[in-house]
């Protein structure tokens, strides 16, 4: 607060209610039904319903397909993350230095920050289809039959590439304002310092992104967590079949699908302990640092 | 500079716009492949695929996609959608830009005596992303009979507090001498907000509207949940319905099904590349 | 007051309500595309039939989604006065007593004739309780029948297979050898589990088929159906089987293309399929089964959905539901919905019907599907009961996903399936406490 703040007292209280209701209702009570309807088993049209401890718990931590539904999310995070910062990185780093026609790249490739997840997951769909799907094709030519929704991997991959492109610009557009803020003299100095172009990247561009960097990894793990839902969605055409999903797609098959209020609460629990221990992890490191959610 | 290192310089400079072209077209080419397969005939698409020709079907499939409704889901034109879609879009960014101003005004300025709990309360909400309580927000807006509403669409998304701490980062940066001279000169303060910080924050303003317009618009598993009732849906929510045709269609409609993904796609593009320094700045500032 | 003011009282009164307020009812169903277009036709001709009862139909997504839609209204108390379930919903909605009203006790009570004996015999029970009484009315009923493209069979010079010894030792190789994938289906837990166990009149859970109570046990972990799998991915190795994923549409356009001879779909398929244009002649016949498990083959259970009448709602209302129902079942109406769609008739007197216009003269096709549901029952074909279906159908798509990509074996999968198919019905029986 403002050391010479106004000292009105209803007025604030007026200002601050709308957000509190709309929080108090839509935040902290599912929260807590969520929290509660965990320890349940209840029937969907709200007759029958028992109590059952911690036993969602239990079926979900020695169920083997949660834990490979678990470990394909982390394989799966990892591989978005890693390559829509590697490339992002590499665009940024091309478009941070050349001179002509910068502003028209940095249109091209921030764009797509505007499309939805699901249409992404709809183009990977068009893209790999089985019969005449270009990227289909294009790996007929090197004799592999590429099956997206037979094939486990394949199918991983597509969802990979959508997730990918879908999230290029957002770290694009970070890496090249943090690129840009690197002031001139350090610039200057690294040129005489460090003849290669490798080089200077490496120990001066590279630290003083780092940052930057660190942040972006917090917020592409949210993405791959979160926001590919549309993504997996669509590629897998709703139907979960042998197809790899996500956790965030799990709580969806089971609570909304299948009418599993109780283990579907579960997930979403064990869901917020998760992004809970993340933020934390994130707070302590660079602190004040939020994302969009 | 001798003559090698001009060569290698040029070089370099090559590769640079290689990888950057490289770069745009992997950005780019999905979108036109959409649009190619808009212009030839269904039957066509369904045995030959995206192909480098261009047919004349673009107008026949915009005007289905956008006026015609049957056939297709039922009662939702691609026209109701679009509606939907900037009802949601703006409809989240107002909101939430308003709430949040409001609230962040009230943390700031004013002296309360349970600020901090106020504080903590509001901004404990950026822990937990919606996806983590889908449900049992689902369930809550159930209670409130609130299905199939713009209410029950819009209002729960506010329910997190980004705009609010974006703003109290913002109302800190302020000049303390404002609110002081604000005083001196007798403001009051809805005066000293609406005179003096309004002003101030209209560029952060903008930036915010532009994510938030985005970010709202581009919503997909709350609207899928929340609305059933087709002339409820959002354009990006029928991408769903979209994919469910195409599989059991007697024809799958591809030219009319992309230009749907085409119009759910054009508008907050457009939004970001007519506005983007605002929202660059908007986006890399605010996120400090 | 007279006895006979108060009856003209009554009866003046009743006119006038009819002369003023049409009773409004709603339906919720889960047809898209063309079928949500003849839905809305039949509608139409319902509302045009009488002045008494305006119906209004709402299209509400997927199968589930429409369900869930469903769910959520009832909690909220706005449910509609006729929600469309499908097959794999069946438990959940006849679980929750009190959600609908039986069918047949709405018809009853609203003075409408009901004989289950009018019905076709397959379709018959699957929406009933355990004492036979039926809960649901049959809506789009359909069962999966075998397509063959007539000209592949005859460039191979085979017929269409009646066993599927026939079909490995016989039809299979000439027609891989014609050049064509011999054979592909669209749904591996309704075609090659549920009315596996249907054709071979084999038992699929305890407590007959899950009817009988809520402690059931899946009996799916059996030699007949892991024989069946064994059979399948040896034939996917040497080309005579193709799988091209869990969606439905992926394995029908192979057919329609013409690179696939014989496809397993629903009789639900014909209409759409006879729509287009496939460049071959196709027919259809029944179900093969496998001579080493049965030589007396029975009927499959019918798939699809049906319509339950939600509670909750004024008698003149269920009323109106009711005369909507008695609508539906009538023979004109069920051939119209035949011809249109390529769902059975589910009347005994409609099937008559439509024979008696010599549709199946021109259709032959058309009429597999009801034939195969008039098979011969047995003690294992009515249906099957089992709560949380949606989810044991996922966990069946997942494991025979695995099977196909030979990423497990078919004892694992089998086993994998049983175990958690189990888990899931133990937990069903909690909810339902």
């Amino acid at each position: 607060m403002k050391r010479a703040g106004f000292t009105t007292v209803s007025l604030p209280v007026f200002l601050l209610l709308p957000q509190l209701v709309i929080i108090a209702v839509f935040f902290y009570w599912p929260t807590v039904v969520a929290l509660q309807s965990s320890f349940y088993l209840q029937d969907p049209f709200g007759f029958g319903s028992t109590f059952v401890g911690l036993q969602n718990y239990a079926d979900l931590f020695t169920s083997r397909e949660y834990h490979r539904i678990a470990s394909f999310t982390v394989v799966f995070s990892v591989l978005v993350t890693f390559f829509s910062l590697a490339i992002a990185l590499l665009l940024a780093v091309k478009a941070d230095k050349i001179l002509r026609g910068a502003k028209t790249y940095r249109t091209l490739l921030m764009w797509v920050y505007a499309v939805a997840p699901p249409v992404a997951g709809f183009i990977a769909v068009i893209m790999f289809n089985q019969s005449w799907g270009p990227l289909t094709q294009f790996f007929g030519m090197f004799n592999y039959t590429y099956l997206v929704g037979v094939n486990f991997n394949d199918t991983a991959f597509a969802m990979v590439l959508a997730s990918v492109w879908k999230q290029v610009p957002v770290n694009f557009i970070f890496f090249l304002s943090g690129l840009q803020s690197i002031p001139r003299s350090v610039r200057e100095a690294a040129l005489i310092d460090n003849a290669s172009a490798m080089g200077r990247f490496w120990d001066v561009t590279f630290p003083l992104l780092a940052p930057t960097g660190f942040f972006l990894l917090i917020i592409n793990i949210t993405y791959s967590l979160f926001d590919t839902f549309g993504i997996v969605d669509t590629v897998v055409k709703g139907e979960p079949g042998n197809n790899p999903m996500t956790l965030v797609y799990k709580v969806y098959v089971d609570g909304f699908r299948g009418n599993d209020l109780g283990g579907s609460s579960a997930q979403s629990v064990i869901l917020m302990v998760l992004v809970l221990a993340l933020t934390i992890f994130q707070f302590r490191l660079i602190d004040r640092r939020i994302h969009y959610t | 500079m001798s003559l090698s290192k001009m060569r290698k310089l040029k070089l370099s400079m090559i590769v640079d716009h290689g990888v950057l072209i490289l770069g745009s077209l992997f950005m780019i080419l999905p979108l036109v492949m959409l649009l190619q397969m808009t212009t030839i005939p269904d039957t066509e698409i369904i045995k030959t695929g995206p192909t480098l020709k261009i047919g004349d079907q673009f107008d026949d499939n915009l005007y289905k996609a956008m006026f015609e409704a049957s056939g297709f889901a039922g009662e939702n034109s691609g026209l109701s959608m679009l509606k939907n879609s900037l009802i949601l879009g703006i409809g989240f960014a107002v909101g939430k830009i308003l709430i949040g101003m409001l609230a962040a005004y009230a943390i700031v300025y004013f002296r309360l005596r349970f600020a901090t709990l106020a504080f903590w309360l509001i901004f404990t909400t950026l822990l937990l992303p919606l996806e983590v309580r889908i449900l049992p927000s689902y369930e809550v807006v159930q209670w409130l009979g609130m299905l199939n509403t713009y209410q029950g669409l819009i209002i729960p998304l506010i329910a997190s507090a980004t705009a609010t701490f974006f703003f109290r980062q913002f109302f800190r940066s302020v000049p303390e001498e404002l609110v002081e001279a604000a005083r001196i000169d007798g403001a009051g303060p809805v005066k000293f907000f609406i005179d003096i910080l309004m002003p101030l924050s209209k560029t952060m303003i903008a930036a915010m509207f532009i994510i938030m317009f985005v970010y709202g618009w581009n919503q997909y598993l709350w609207p899928t949940m929340i609305t059933t009732d087709e002339d409820m849906y959002t354009l990006v929510r029928g991408i769903k319905q979209i994919v469910q045709v195409l599989e059991g269609a007697v024809v799958p409609e591809y030219g009319r099904s992309n230009v749907l993904a085409l119009v759910a796609v054009i508008p907050p593009v457009l939004v970001v590349v007519f506005f983007q320094s605002w929202f660059v700045k908007g986006l890399t500032e605010s996120d400090k | 007051m007279s006895k006979t003011t108060l009856i003209s009282v009554a009866a003046s009164l009743a006119l006038t309500t009819a002369a003023t307020a049409q009773t409004e009812i709603e339906l919720w169903h889960a047809m898209g595309g063309a079928l949500g277009e003849t839905v809305n036709q039949m509608v139409e001709n319902f509302n045009a039939s009488q002045g008494d009862v305006q119906l209004t139909p709402v299209f509400k997504g997927s199968y589930e989604e429409t369900l869930t839609a469903g769910i959520a209204a009832f909690r909220a108390g706005e449910q509609p006065n006729i929600m469309q379930v499908f097959d794999a919903g069946a438990a959940t909605v006849i679980g929750a007593e009190g959600a609908t009203i039986p069918v047949q006790t709405l018809l009853s009570e609203n003075g409408v004739a009901f004989d289950i004996e009018d019905y076709i015999s397959g379709v018959r029970y699957f929406y009933a309780d355990s004492d036979g009484k039926m809960i649901g009315m049959p809506f789009n009923s359909s069962s999966p029948i075998m397509y063959y493209n007539v000209d592949a069979l005859e460039a191979a010079g085979v017929s269409a297979p009646k066993t599927w010894e026939e079909f490995q030792e016989t039809t299979a190789p000439a027609l891989a050898k014609a050049g064509y994938i011999p054979l592909a289906q669209s749904h591996l837990p309704w075609i090659f589990t549920e009315n596996f166990h249907s054709r071979h009149n084999l038992p699929f859970a305890t407590n007959d088929n899950g009817y009988d109570g809520l402690d059931t046990k899946i009996l799916v972990n059996n030699d007949a159906i892991k024989a069946h799998f064994t059979a399948l991915s040896d034939w996917k190795e040497n080309g005579l089987f193709e799988w091209y994923g869990t969606g439905w549409g992926d394995n029908q356009t192979p057919f329609e293309e013409g690179k696939v001879a014989i496809w397993l779909g629903s009789s639900g398929s014909f209409g759409g399929l006879a729509k287009k244009d496939l460049g071959f002649d196709f027919s259809a016949t029944f179900m093969p089964y496998w001579e080493a498990v049965t030589t007396e083959p029975t009927q499959t259970f019918i798939g699809g959905a049906a319509l339950f009448a939600m509670s909750g709602h004024s008698a003149e209302e269920n009323a109106a539901t009711a005369k909507f129902f008695e609508y539906l079942s009538s023979p004109e109406t069920q051939v119209f919905w035949h011809k249109e769609t390529g769902y059975v008739p589910i009347t005994e007197a409609a099937y008559d019907m439509a024979k008696a216009q010599g549709y199946y003269n021109e259709q032959p096709a058309a009429e597999v599907g009801i034939q195969q549901l008039s098979l011969d029952a047995g003690d294992n074909t009515r249906g099957y009961r089992m709560g949380f279906y949606v989810q044991i159908r996922d966990v069946m798509n997942r494991e025979y996903g695995r099977i196909l990509t030979g990423e497990t074996s078919v004892e694992d999968a089998f086993q994998n399936i049983e175990t958690e198919a189990n888990q899931l019905l133990a937990r069903f029986a909690k909810t339902q406490g």
